[in-house]
């Protein structure tokens, strides 16, 4: 061993030390910590993996990056896995990729519509907003807050031309309507997997149903690098389109660093440039760059290898709630999962029955008062906030079931941080608010 | 396909004669997928993830994409880094590889004729070689070499050959001297003596894989012919 490489040996077993003395969990303390509705769940080995990227120094997607993306790819079954830096940038690239002049006809253009829901998370909308399309809003089922299928059917028009929506906090929306409609009608279909990664229906993982899928790995997701997203696609041909976004929008497709990966840098043609002109400044798309850092990459590799356990530890989670919430039922809907769903629950999700002699606002204030994190589902209906009042859209029949949602829906957490011990007190406190305590 | 670079073991040199070599290597875990036609970056410096990539070469992905834990190349020593491939490169020795990359992969769908010179006949051996016995496809194959001895992938093309009834195989052998054999044909590769082969000249694609002056002169006679640019494609390198 040279001494560089055992001097990383010595850091790697410090890291080891340090993780151990400052990061590793400590017991809970009722009252005093809090039982967080989601968080990044670690272990000496991300760090490892962090300190190890450092060390390279490398800075831009490296070594890791490009294990993180074959090892992701090869998990869903996909030919390819596109790491971006958020989950919102991966929607962002999914749906500015389908305006890409390189599809032809069946590009998406201005004014085209584009199927979804308002009860979710912005950023599955904004894009849509954003490329010029119009988004479409169908209502959603309550209890387990995806789109109402019929309705889905209802929503296509002549103008439209894809489906975009999320699996909600793990559970998949109908796949066979969505897929079918998609054939139908020749969509594109994205799922915006973000908060659903390791769900499946009839089997198989959501997320590679679409022509693109997108995840998240914002910490409180299933596998985190910090910041973090990544577009999927078993369409090579759309996966260069989404990498060119990401990149800037040029054609070349050399990694940071890298010249003439192709063999042919300085003899094609593009445009009116003259021929020969430097491929690596070739622009085909109007790019963004959405890219991550390999110290991002390496934190997923090492969650990557966990994420089968963190999926059964979320569903443990949600089972062991459900045990404990059951009893409530005629005051609290309980979260359920679609037909044909295997979900990889984000969070638990209750709303607050019309009749029950209290609020959605009186159980979060109780919850929240006793260290149990709560979060509404995201916009609740994104269509009352000031940035969507006055976009574009359709709506079909109405959203009575979103604003039911944006009035009287919550979600605790399931993630694997979440033990029995806290899983325990959190069922008292709901226990103590359902006998009548207050704050 | 996410590109992956990997080490990789030089596990047998084969010498064809005329500074022509095949290098089966044994990458340190199984490439990644891949598709017939596609190439990798064999780079002889060692990689380290502190610096950059080093100098490397493209060269057509040989072997077979269903076995993935070996990858062949095949080079003509002609240049400064295949000339240093021949002096360094011994069994044994780690080289790096990043792949795949290119998009020179032969349509399943349609009428194809495939020119092939040289090492270039290593950008179709993939693909051949993985057709199954049932492909209907139409398919033209033009393989010439310097020398009868240089046609180092015939045997695969004869297996082909026999296992596909829908290949049409013509040989082209540049040695003046040499006397013709089956289906062989004096000369370079050329588009003049398999224009009356091609059933449908009008529904074909085309695809040129070989030394410059050979994708040149192909393409420039296919475009005599009338063919349509857009089914041209060229395997070219700088």
């Amino acid at each position: 061993m040279n001494a560089a490489d055992a001097l990383r040996a010595q850091i790697n077993d410090l890291v080891r030390q340090y993780y151990d003395e400052k990061l590793s969990p400590r017991p809970f303390e009722p009252v005093k910590d809090l039982v967080h509705f989601a968080g990044r769940t670690f272990d000496a080995d991300e760090v490892c993996h962090l300190v190890d990227a450092s060390l390279d120094f490398f800075l831009t997607a490296n070594r890791f990056a490009e294990r993180f993306e074959a090892n992701f790819s090869e998990y869903l079954g996909l030919s390819d896995a596109l790491l971006v830096n958020s989950g919102s940038s991966a929607n962002l690239l999914a749906l500015t990729a389908l305006t890409s002049p390189k599809l032809g006809d069946r590009r998406l253009k201005p004014g085209d519509e584009v199927v979804t829901v308002a009860a979710g998370f912005p950023t599955t909308v904004a894009p849509i907003v954003q490329n010029n399309l119009v988004p479409v809003f169908v209502d959603v089922n309550l209890g387990d807050y995806t789109a109402i299928p019929e309705q889905l059917r209802e929503a296509i028009g002549p103008r439209t031309r894809a489906i975009m929506m999320a699996h909600t906090l793990g559970v998949p929306f109908d796949l066979d309507v969505a897929t079918d409609l998609a054939k139908q009608h020749d969509l594109w279909l994205i799922e915006d997997n973000c908060d659903s990664l390791g769900s499946r229906y009839r089997g198989r993982l959501t997320g590679t149903f679409g022509h693109l899928g997108t995840c998240s790995f914002y910490p409180a997701h299933h596998i985190t690098m910090g910041e973090g997203g990544a577009v999927v696609t078993n369409d090579e041909g759309l996966a260069r389109i989404v990498r060119s976004f990401r990149d800037w929008g040029r054609d070349c497709y050399c990694a940071g660093g890298e010249n003439n990966t192709c063999g042919t840098r300085f003899s094609q043609q593009f445009g009116t440039l003259p021929f020969g002109y430097d491929h690596k400044y070739v622009y085909s798309h109007i790019g963004y760059n959405l890219k991550v850092t390999d110290m991002q990459a390496a934190i997923g590799c090492a969650q990557l290898r966990k994420l089968d356990g963190f999926i059964a530890r979320r569903r443990a989670n949600f089972d062991r709630l459900m045990e404990m919430l059951r009893p409530y039922e005629d005051r609290l809907l309980l979260p359920k999962a679609t037909p044909h769903s295997e979900p990889s629950w984000f969070a638990f999700v209750i709303s607050v029955r019309e009749d029950a002699g209290f609020s959605r606002n009186d159980l979060s204030r109780f919850l929240e008062a006793h260290r149990v994190e709560t979060r509404s589902l995201f916009a609740g209906n994104l269509l009352r906030h000031p940035a969507y009042q006055a976009i574009p859209h359709r709506i079909v029949r109405d959203l009575a079931n979103t604003d039911r949602v944006m009035d009287q829906t919550l979600f605790v957490g399931v993630y694997p941080g979440i033990d029995q011990v806290r899983l325990d007190y959190m069922g008292e406190v709901f226990a103590r608010f359902m006998r009548g305590e207050r704050v | 396909m996410a590109v992956q670079r990997l080490a990789c073991q030089v596990e047998r040199l084969i010498q064809h004669g005329g500074r022509v070599y095949t290098v089966v290597l044994r990458p340190e875990r199984p490439a990644p997928v891949f598709r017939p036609g596609q190439f990798l970056h064999l780079a002889i410096d060692p990689y380290d993830a502190t610096g950059f990539w080093p100098e490397s070469r493209v060269f057509s992905i040989a072997s077979s994409p269903s076995k993935r834990d070996r990858l062949s190349i095949t080079y003509s020593a002609v240049g400064r880094f295949t000339t240093r491939m021949e002096a360094e490169l011994v069994e044994g020795r780690q080289v790096w590889v990043k792949m795949p990359y290119g998009e020179f992969v032969v349509k399943s769908t349609t009428d194809v004729v495939l020119f092939a010179g040289g090492t270039g006949i290593t950008a179709f051996t993939a693909f051949l070689d993985g057709l199954a016995p049932a492909a209907s496809q139409p398919i033209w194959l033009a393989y010439g070499a310097r020398a009868r001895s240089l046609l180092i992938y015939r045997d695969l093309v004869e297996r082909a050959a026999r296992r596909l009834p829908s290949l049409d195989v013509s040989y082209f052998v540049e040695e003046p001297e040499a006397s013709p054999q089956e289906r062989e044909m004096i000369g370079c590769v050329s588009v003049a003596a398999m224009w009356p082969r091609i059933r449908r000249p009008d529904h074909a694609e085309y695809y040129i894989s070989g030394p410059p002056a050979m994708l040149k002169s192909v393409s420039q006679d296919l475009r005599a012919k009338s063919v349509a640019a857009e089914t041209i494609h060229i395997d070219a390198w700088e």
